[in-house]
């Protein structure tokens, strides 16, 4: 592995991890821009522009797009979350030149107005889709009661009704603000080329304006609180409890991560064995989540309509014992080994490495190599994990369920 | 740096297949046993899905917290799950602890204590999973899909059925494994930083003298004329399914079905992403994808669209399918292959993907198919072939489900 960074005039930064061994190579352009960063009106915005970005520029159609990542074998997509959106795409490294040629060339929209009221429809079925998804339903409700105003609390998607009122001019105003080359990284992993990279994103690139594209950073202000959202329709419970934890920044998320994967990182964890072990519960699980200046624990569940309380109870009491006893050193043992073999597994290859790497610089400024990570996990210590539940983090859970419930509570 | 793969057949009848990645740190495998949902007893549809639960829960001396704690003592990234035609138990962890892990593997997949106490548990998940169906109506819709177009035992859910997972006991489950669980036909596929003659000594020594068949599976039944169905549920988005026929991995025209498929649907530029969704914007998702089984292949397409659309997508969906018949151009094909070809590239740096593909194909042809060989398929298919093939062989025969408020209309001539 080696490692590359460079920064350009007007603030957009490169970096790289370059693995000699790999077959292919990945390019992420990572623009620090999200939900977070919308105000109601253009609720959406961010995940709608992404798929805009698939619609062409002054010198592509929509379908010169889709063409050129076909005619390349790449494989390619972008997502959009509460805080980023990542454009990305892994090929031959033969095609290098042509893949970056493609991703800056969308990066700099048309956002014209017939593709983007088609667009607008494929918006709408997916979030039609997703009312489909109680799995999701459950956790934007989470999310949204978690941070009650907070706007890590905003949905992705945005409503049916912000999505139909969106308009194009406001579509351009944001992306004029948040799109700016000092708001995003160019991340390379794999068998590339770095300086033909470097010279090819610095002709397309160098000319972009920087703009002020900060971000308020503010503490979601944790709350204890139950609520339930009622819904006939549905066949079974979906639960999920959320406390605060430690930043993306913070130095602790290390043990945040072991602590998340010792109670619930599926089979073998504590919430495995106490709820689907048992079969009272077909799923459980727990994720750390570290986000920019803020960070929460994930509990997600579900059961029979009739198990509810019951499993409620056991959730409430599986965090307040790790709370209240701590872990043993065999537990957490067992979970940084299965952690750090996930990241070792993970970065076979360069698109699996990318978003790591990605996410590294973008939160913390320093791409990690891998056996430093691994190194990390590995050196958590039981007193560590026991620092962090000496917080009481699960004494401020918030919990939600939807579903077939009785009564709204 | 060229491929290493190696294959070897234990006396018992397991074919044992390593590909080695000496770069890499991690390995991954897969094993295979040829129990799936269409040999589940009669009368006990989701058998394979309790045996397979049930053999994790205690194996050898350990019991189900001791098998746990010593697969998670390794840094096993536990996989697998059951199919039509088998179920996999399969992993991934760094290469040093392969054996180890193999050791464990074994003693669950030969030596599981099935304890009597555990089985209503392992139950309540099998019946969860089934109730969970209306509340995931993609999943739904195509284990419809399934009963619809394989009338007999190959039409199973391989979830099971709520009274039918009633009837298993201790004593049918202990019978179940006997049977099933055997070394004939079945793969181990081995694929990272591993010496393919180690990990042949390992598989001797675990599996070696492991003995017996599984029953054979039922030859398929396929209901060869067109028809539609609907399931009316109270969803957001209309679903709709179609199947048709397609070819096994070992037919000599493969390939060009697969090529063929890929033009319909490979990347954004393909034909179905482009007249469903970006022309008309009418779906988030459209697709269509092979479904191979050891003698039938089928095609399986997808769309969702919101009810008052249903039927515009729908027969934009048809018309798409329909329409390959015309033949692809040139520019078309050179995409198909190249995304193929890419594909296959870059699955082979995964140690998962591979010991995953390698399995498949042990299960599927008999041997593993190597770049080489695909590559050489994919570059034998020329344009002309594929349009003459495509003008013989029209999509038929179209097994179309819809799931949504209300039905749709579908020309009869499908």
């Amino acid at each position: 592995m080696r490692y590359d960074q460079h920064v350009l005039p007007n603030g957009l930064t490169i970096v790289g991890e370059y693995n000699e061994d790999a077959q292919s190579m990945a390019v992420g352009f990572f623009t620090r821009t999200g939900s977070r960063d919308e105000t109601p009106e253009i609720s959406g915005v961010s995940h709608f522009l992404e798929h805009m970005m698939f619609k062409g520029s002054e010198r592509r159609s929509a379908e010169e797009v889709d063409l050129e990542f076909d005619a390349m074998g790449a494989r390619y997509n972008a997502f959009t979350s509460e805080e980023n959106t990542v454009y990305y795409g892994a090929v031959l490294p033969e095609f290098q030149e042509r893949l970056i040629d493609l991703l800056t060339d969308m990066l700099r929209p048309s956002l014209r107005q017939d593709d983007f009221d088609t667009e607008k429809k494929v918006i709408l079925e997916e979030i039609a889709m997703y009312k489909d998804r109680p799995q999701f339903t459950v956790y934007v409700f989470a999310r949204e009661t978690y941070h009650h105003g907070h706007p890590l609390g905003n949905s992705v998607l945005g409503s049916t009704e912000s999505i139909t009122a969106l308009e194009r001019d406001q579509m351009l105003a944001y992306f004029r603000r948040r799109y700016a080359p000092n708001n995003m990284v160019v991340v390379l992993t794999g068998k590339y080329d770095w300086d033909a990279a470097v010279k090819q994103i610095e002709q397309t690139c160098g000319g972009w304006e920087q703009g002020d594209a900060s971000r308020t950073i503010t503490q979601p202000d944790a709350l204890e609180l139950e609520r339930m959202q009622p819904d006939s329709k549905r066949d079974r419970v979906y639960l999920a409890a959320v406390a605060p934890a430690p930043s993306a920044q913070d130095a602790t998320r290390y043990a945040a991560e072991v602590l998340a994967e010792a109670l619930g990182g599926g089979e073998g964890s504590r919430l495995y064995w106490a709820l689907v072990h048992p079969g009272l519960a077909d799923s459980a699980n727990m994720d750390y989540s570290g986000e920019d200046g803020a960070g929460a624990f994930y509990v997600y569940a579900s059961c029979d309509p009739e198990r509810t309380t019951e499993v409620i109870d056991l959730i409430r009491a599986t965090l307040a014992t790790a709370q209240n006893d701590g872990l043993s050193d065999d537990q957490i043992a067992r979970a940084r080994r299965k952690l750090a073999s996930a990241l070792v597994l993970r970065a076979e290859t360069p698109m699996g490495r990318l978003v790591t790497v990605g996410f590294d610089y973008v939160y913390r400024k320093r791409i990690e190599p891998l056996n430093e990570s691994v190194d990390r996990l590995l050196a958590v210590t039981n007193e560590d994990v026991a620092a962090l539940l000496h917080e009481r983090a699960f004494e401020k859970l918030t919990l939600v369920g939807y579903g077939p419930l009785a009564e709204a509570s | 740096m060229p491929q290493s793969i190696q294959t070897f057949r234990l006396d018992n009848g397991l074919s044992v297949v390593v590909e080695s990645m000496p770069h890499l740190r991690s390995a991954a495998w897969t094993l295979l046993v040829a129990a799936g949902s269409a040999t589940d007893p009669d009368g006990q549809s989701g058998a394979a899905q309790v045996l397979n639960g049930m053999v994790y829960r205690g194996a050898g001396e350990r019991d189900a917290r001791q098998l746990s704690n010593a697969l998670d003592d390794l840094g096993v990234q536990r996989g697998g799950g059951v199919g039509v035609e088998y179920t996999t138990l399969s992993g991934a962890l760094l290469a040093d602890d392969l054996e180890n892990a193999l050791a464990l593997y074994a003693d669950i997949v030969r030596r599981p204590q099935l304890p009597e106490a555990e089985l209503d548990a392992e139950r309540a998940l099998a019946l969860q999973a089934v109730q969970s169906l209306n509340d995931n109506p993609t999943q739904r819709l195509f284990v419809e899909l399934g009963k619809a177009y394989f009338p007999g035992p190959f039409g199973r859910s391989t979830l099971g059925e709520v009274e039918e997972l009633q009837r298993i006991d201790h004593g049918s489950l202990q019978r179940d494994h006997a049977a099933r669980y055997r070394p004939e036909g079945g793969v181990l596929a081995v694929a990272g930083g591993v010496e393919p003659e180690r990990v042949r000594e390992i598989a001797e020594r675990l599996f070696g003298d492991w003995q017996d068949a599984p029953p054979m599976p039922p030859q398929p039944q396929v209901r060869t004329e067109p028809f539609y169905q609907h399931l009316p549920q109270d969803t957001n988005q209309t679903q709709i399914a179609v199947a048709y026929p397609s070819l096994a991995l070992a037919e000599p025209d493969y390939y060009h079905e697969r090529l063929a498929l890929n033009v319909l649907s490979g990347g954004m530029a393909s034909r179905l992403f482009t007249e469903v969704r970006t022309k008309r914007g009418l779906v988030y998702s459209v697709f269509a994808a092979p479904r191979v089984y050891r003698s039938l292949g089928l095609v399986l397409g997808y769309a969702g669209t919101q009810p008052d659309r249903a039927q515009e997508c729908i027969e934009v969906l048809l018309d798409t399918l329909q329409r390959i018949s015309e033949g692809v151009t040139q520019e078309e094909l050179d995409r198909a292959r190249t995304g193929l070809l890419a594909a296959l590239v870059m699955q082979g740096e995964s140690t998962g993907a591979r010991a995953g593909a390698m399995a498949s194909d042990l299960f599927l042809i008999g041997r593993p198919r190597s770049l080489d060989e695909i590559r050489g398929a994919i570059d034998g298919v020329t344009r002309e072939s594929l349009n003459a093939y495509l003008a013989q062989h029209p999509p038929h025969d179209f097994a179309v489900l819809t799931l949504g408020p209300s039905p749709v209309e579908v020309a009869s001539a499908v």
